[in-house]
């Protein structure tokens, strides 16, 4: 009995041996327990991060852009309408608040300094463009001499013959509004009648001829009438009403936007400034947007650049916008509020802009929670018929929800001109006060490629 | 009606050839204009209409038809970076058509919109030499008696006879040829489009009013043979099968049955493509045809551009 008595002393767990030294347990292969972690399915703030966590999870591991796409917009709850040809008083000031972009005036740097030569009457003119020159000579006499750049120093670049570019888009402007004979046009369908076949006909006519100039038009594609969507979240609100009611959720915005004619392109345009830069400030608005006037609705949360994923065509070029007979400028001169004018202009660039640059970017598969790693640029045109107005916009993020926005400096740009009349009215055949600088920023635009093209 | 083309052809006393005329496949064969490198982009517009245009899973024929004819247009006008007379062309849409003539005592008209229409500065010059013209001489107009050859007209009262080019243009404009006609059968019904044969015929009535309209312009009134015949060219698509069509207008005498007669060259029921699958058919599990455009023809897009750069090439 003594010896079961000490056996029993010395069974394992009683260790009063002082040389013994504590074996560390070997570490286990596999934890032994689960890691413990916040339900998924209860009613807390715990639950509900952690079922966030799972959807990012899911968004991140998606296999391809479509399915990431399909995930990204799977819930659908009642969401602001954002339309960029608005009426609404101030609505740029909105805008880029909702979409955190900087609104610088003017053009971007780069541009001015590519300008390329033309060729004025008077200067010596080069290679092949010689006879075209010498035959426009009589005709280019009225070209304004504020044209006449230091000559053949700025590069191997061939002269650009504004003769031969004023009459393409004069013969396009004159076949629409003068010489085909249309009926009247129907009633507050004005744009359908002239400025819009005169658009589609100027941008194909001289995508067309600038293609031998600029490779990247070469293999592009364009669009006409094409729709382009897309869907965010930014910033947080209190439901109202509802069976929802208390509960804390991202505002969200949706998109849907019918640029008149649109130039896709298979390679990105070169950034214009780097990724982190600081060039403004957003504005701050403390009201809700419902305040603007902006709507709820419910519906298909769409991402669409203007075609499918597999369309090898997946970058934006440049964008044309037609602004309806609602927002012409005679009617808010009658009410008296000119400075809307420039902000319809402003608003639709922005909000069109960041619509195609960010659905860009989810085509390349980022995010809010993945942010884009380059910037994305595209350009766009917004006219009346007459008056032009130029913007150029670059995308340095799309984390915009109300916890990646916390964390983030980097802010959208978009640089944006004022509307400027491309001529005075047109009579009797001939177009009277042609202004030329409109049409040379229209075919900077055109060119306008990366740089190893 | 049944002989669509043929009553056309007796309407506008002219020839048919088969097949395209030989300054136009010459074009098509020539391997200096870089038709193959055309190819893969033909594929990609073809495939953007079909597939790629729309945020539904498939786009109908009334989007992908027009969009599909917009793409090809797009491709062909890129090519004035290579030929820059390319770039005096203009495309027209919504042109009304009105043009006179008699017939063995019978009084013709044709009016309506035709389609989308190219104008370019130059004319076309003609495709048939002196001899086929005056070939044609000795061809005899079929009939189809007992059946007049108005059948299926509509008989109207006309007041004013009427002779424009669509009375589309004033004077002075500077694109003043018509060069291409463009039919686009984008109903979504079936009913609703003109089956080809009936295509074909529509867009020869045209393709004569435009010429008939235009030589009346050039050289007046007067019905007579003329020394520079006039060319206009056709193409009529529903979105898959195109017909092209090559018409020359010799003479404007058309009252007596015989004389020098026009001619026109016809190729028709061409496929850009066999199928085109939005959606990757699956039976039991297993793809049997996958998404994507199958049986792409290249020719077609080759006699597309042919068509397209004949007069300035």
């Amino acid at each position: 009995m003594a010896a079961l008595g000490v056996w029993r002393l010395l069974q394992p767990g009683r260790r009063w041996f002082s040389e013994t030294v504590p074996v560390a347990p070997s570490p286990p292969s596999s934890p032994l327990y689960p890691p413990v972690v916040a339900s998924v399915t209860a009613k807390s703030k715990a639950a509900k991060s952690r079922r966030l966590q799972r959807f990012k999870q899911r968004v991140h591991a998606a296999a391809t852009v479509e399915e990431k796409l399909r995930l990204y917009g799977k819930l659908q709850r009642p969401k602001y309408t954002v339309y960029p040809q608005t009426f609404a008083l101030n609505a740029d000031r909105w805008y880029r608040s909702f979409t955190k972009t900087v609104l610088v005036p003017g053009m971007p740097p780069r541009a001015a300094a590519a300008k390329p030569p033309v060729a004025a009457a008077g200067t010596t003119p080069e290679g092949g463009k010689a006879p075209e020159a010498g035959a426009e000579a009589p005709g280019a006499v009225e070209v304004p001499q504020a044209a006449k750049t230091p000559g053949p120093a700025a590069g191997a670049a061939p002269y650009l013959d504004m003769g031969e570019l004023r009459s393409l888009a004069c013969d396009a402007l004159l076949q629409e509004s003068f010489y085909q004979n249309k009926k009247r046009p129907f009633l507050y369908r004005d744009q359908d009648h002239t400025p819009g076949p005169f658009l589609t006909q100027l941008v194909s006519t001289l995508a067309a001829f600038l293609s031998g100039r600029n490779p990247l038009l070469a293999a592009s594609s364009l669009d006409l009438n094409p729709e382009v969507n897309y869907y965010w979240h930014h910033g947080e609100e209190v439901v109202v009403h509802g069976h929802r009611k208390g509960r804390v959720d991202p505002v969200r915005f949706q998109i849907d936007d019918n640029p008149h004619l649109q130039i896709r392109v298979p390679k990105q345009l070169p950034e214009v400034v780097p990724l982190e830069s600081d060039l403004g400030d957003v504005p701050v608005i403390d009201h809700k947007p419902s305040k603007l006037p902006l709507f709820k609705k419910q519906y298909e949360n769409k991402v669409f650049i203007g075609s499918k994923v597999a369309d090898p065509c997946c970058y934006g070029h440049t964008q044309f916008h037609l602004l309806p007979d609602k927002l012409k400028r005679e009617r808010f001169m009658r009410e008296r509020l000119e400075d809307q004018i420039e902000v319809v202009y402003r608003s639709n660039g922005i909000a069109s802009l960041f619509a195609w640059t960010a659905a860009q970017a989810m085509y390349q598969g980022f995010w809010s929670e993945a942010d884009v790693t380059r910037p994305f640029v595209s350009q766009a045109v917004v006219t009346d018929g007459k008056y032009f107005a130029f913007f150029c916009y670059q995308l340095n993020t799309l984390a915009l929800t109300a916890e990646t926005i916390k964390n983030n400096p980097r802010k959208n740009i978009c640089w944006g001109t004022d509307s400027k009349p491309l001529y005075d009215v047109v009579e009797d055949g001939n177009v009277k006060g042609f202004n030329d600088e409109v049409l040379l920023h229209l075919v900077r635009f055109l060119l306008n490629r990366p740089k190893e093209l | 009606l049944f002989p669509g083309v043929r009553q056309a052809q007796w309407l506008t006393k002219t020839k048919l050839v088969e097949g395209l005329p030989p300054a136009v496949q010459g074009i098509v064969d020539n391997p200096a204009h870089g038709l193959q490198e055309l190819e893969e982009r033909a594929k990609h517009a073809v495939s953007h209409a079909r597939l790629w245009d729309t945020a539904e899973v498939a786009p109908r024929r009334e989007k992908y038809c027009p969009v599909l004819f917009e793409n090809l247009i797009h491709i062909c006008r890129l090519m004035s970076g290579k030929y820059p007379s390319l770039s005096k062309r203009m495309l027209a849409r919504n042109c009304r058509i009105a043009a006179t003539w008699e017939r063995e005592s019978i009084l013709l008209q044709i009016r309506g919109l035709s389609g989308i229409l190219m104008n370019s500065m130059t004319p076309i010059p003609p495709v048939a030499s002196k001899e086929e013209i005056l070939a044609t001489k000795e061809h005899v107009l079929e009939t189809f008696y007992p059946i007049a050859p108005t059948i299926d007209l509509q008989e109207v009262n006309v007041y004013k006879e009427l002779n424009d080019t669509g009375q589309c243009f004033a004077d002075g404009y500077p694109y003043s040829h018509p060069h291409t006609l463009f039919f686009l059968e984008s109903a979504n019904v079936r009913t609703d489009r003109f089956r080809p044969e009936q295509l074909r015929a529509k867009m020869l009535m045209f393709a004569f009013g435009n010429a008939l309209a235009k030589a009346k312009a050039l050289h007046g009134n007067d019905p007579k043979v003329l020394e520079q015949p006039v060319v206009v060219q056709s193409v009529g698509t529903d979105g898959q099968l195109f017909q092209f069509m090559v018409f020359q207008l010799n003479t404007t005498d058309l009252v007596s049955n015989d004389g020098v007669k026009n001619l026109v060259w016809i190729d028709s029921d061409q496929n850009l493509y066999e199928k085109a699958q939005c959606v990757p058919e699956v039976k039991k599990r297993v793809v049997t045809k996958p998404a994507g455009i199958s049986g792409f023809q290249p020719d077609t897009f080759k006699k597309f551009l042919a068509l397209y750069l004949h007069g300035t090439v």
